[in-house]
């Protein structure tokens, strides 16, 4: 279940160059391409120590349900990132749509 | 080792023991056989269980101190019984030596019989061994679910 | 957060799993000369889990020897390897609650 997170980082690029723009209204020290960055990095962990599992389940090394529920694991951190993420870009839009 | 292969612990059980009760079933078809290819009347024969370490089909490196001794069973040799054969006296026996004696197998059908039985109860745990083991990895992939 | 699906039902899972594949290497040298029951001891080792180590297995004490030094005794065996097997299924399937709960806080905060 090897997952792909560039569907999650498409939409940093805009955020990037608004970040900028945005922190000071905010008026707080997270900005939103801090916020979203930290939303990936949850799912990067789970993910990888979902892969490794499989690979030792493939190698003989590793119990299935090891295997199992680190990939459960992977599949929830990856569910809330991009809720988190969904949330983060939607709140981020509404604030642009305000300042016009 | 992962559940994977203790399968093939319990199948290794379920093979030995199979061995032996073949064991028994040709001891006991043979319980009166004064006459053999090799010469002299059947012996009786015998399998002797070793335990084994066991690969698996994913095998690698077994780097846990849980894994040593543990492991499935095999047959680490068939022993034939090498005691002097009983002799009977029964002059007119075609097989009968100068002294009227004939040799026969020390096969006692009522040890071989519990041998047979023991062997099976052997068989049937080993199987309930393998279900439980099943059980285990199906629920495990319930998890994936 | 994630680490909710709990740690230390999974240690379970685990430890049964050793345990089980004690059960089995028991049961197939049922019949070996000279071979002793192995088990572990599972309140100790559960907690050695627990706390990140490995577990050990030991021999058993207090079975019958019988003739040629094997001490497997089948009853044993069979009722923990139905012990265990029930105990793994029960304990898989609070953990596929306790999944079931966090999907649900996931995706109910979708519409939120």
């Amino acid at each position: 279940m090897p997952l792909s997170i560039s569907s999650l980082t498409s939409a940093i690029p805009v955020a990037g160059h608004a970040a900028v723009n945005a922190a000071p209204i905010a008026g707080k020290s997270t900005d939103f391409a801090s916020l979203l960055n930290g939303a990936i990095q949850g799912v990067e962990q789970p993910r990888q120590e979902a892969n490794q599992a499989i690979q030792n389940l493939l190698n003989g090394d590793e119990e299935l349900h090891t295997v199992a529920l680190a990939a459960q694991r992977a599949d929830l951190a990856f569910d809330l990132g991009l809720q988190v993420r969904n949330k983060i870009v939607s709140a981020y839009q509404e604030i642009m749509r305000m300042q016009l | 080792m992962s559940l994977f292969s203790a399968l093939s612990i319990s199948a290794s059980g379920m093979s030995a023991q199979r061995t032996r009760a073949e064991l028994v079933t040709e001891n006991l078809a043979n319980a009166e056989t004064t006459r053999t290819p090799e010469g002299g009347p059947y012996r009786r024969k015998d399998a002797v269980f070793q335990t084994e370490s066991v690969g698996s089909p994913f095998a690698s490196v077994m780097n846990s101190a849980m894994d040593e001794g543990a492991g499935g069973v095999s047959v680490a040799e068939i022993l034939v019984d090498k005691r002097e054969p009983e002799q009977r006296y029964m002059p007119g026996h075609p097989d009968a030596g100068v002294n009227g004696y004939v040799a026969y197998p020390r096969v006692n059908p009522a040890e071989e019989m519990v041998d047979l039985m023991s062997a099976s109860n052997g068989y049937q745990a080993n199987v309930a061994s393998m279900s439980a083991l099943k059980e285990m990895i199906l629920r495990s992939i319930d998890l994936l679910r | 957060m994630l680490h909710a699906i709990d740690g230390s039902l999974e240690a379970y899972l685990d430890l049964l799993s050793v345990r089980q594949k004690l059960m089995a290497t028991n049961i197939a040298n049922a019949d070996t000369p000279g071979y002793k029951t192995r088990d572990v001891d599972f309140q100790t080792e559960f907690r050695s889990l627990l706390e990140g180590g490995q577990p050990h297995a030991t021999e058993v004490t207090g079975l019958k020897v019988n003739n040629d030094g094997n001490n497997v005794s089948l009853d044993r065996e069979a009722r923990l390897l139905a012990e265990n097997a029930l105990r793994f299924s029960a304990v898989s399937q609070l953990v596929r609650g306790q999944i079931r709960i966090l999907k649900s806080a996931i995706d109910e905060g979708k519409n939120g």
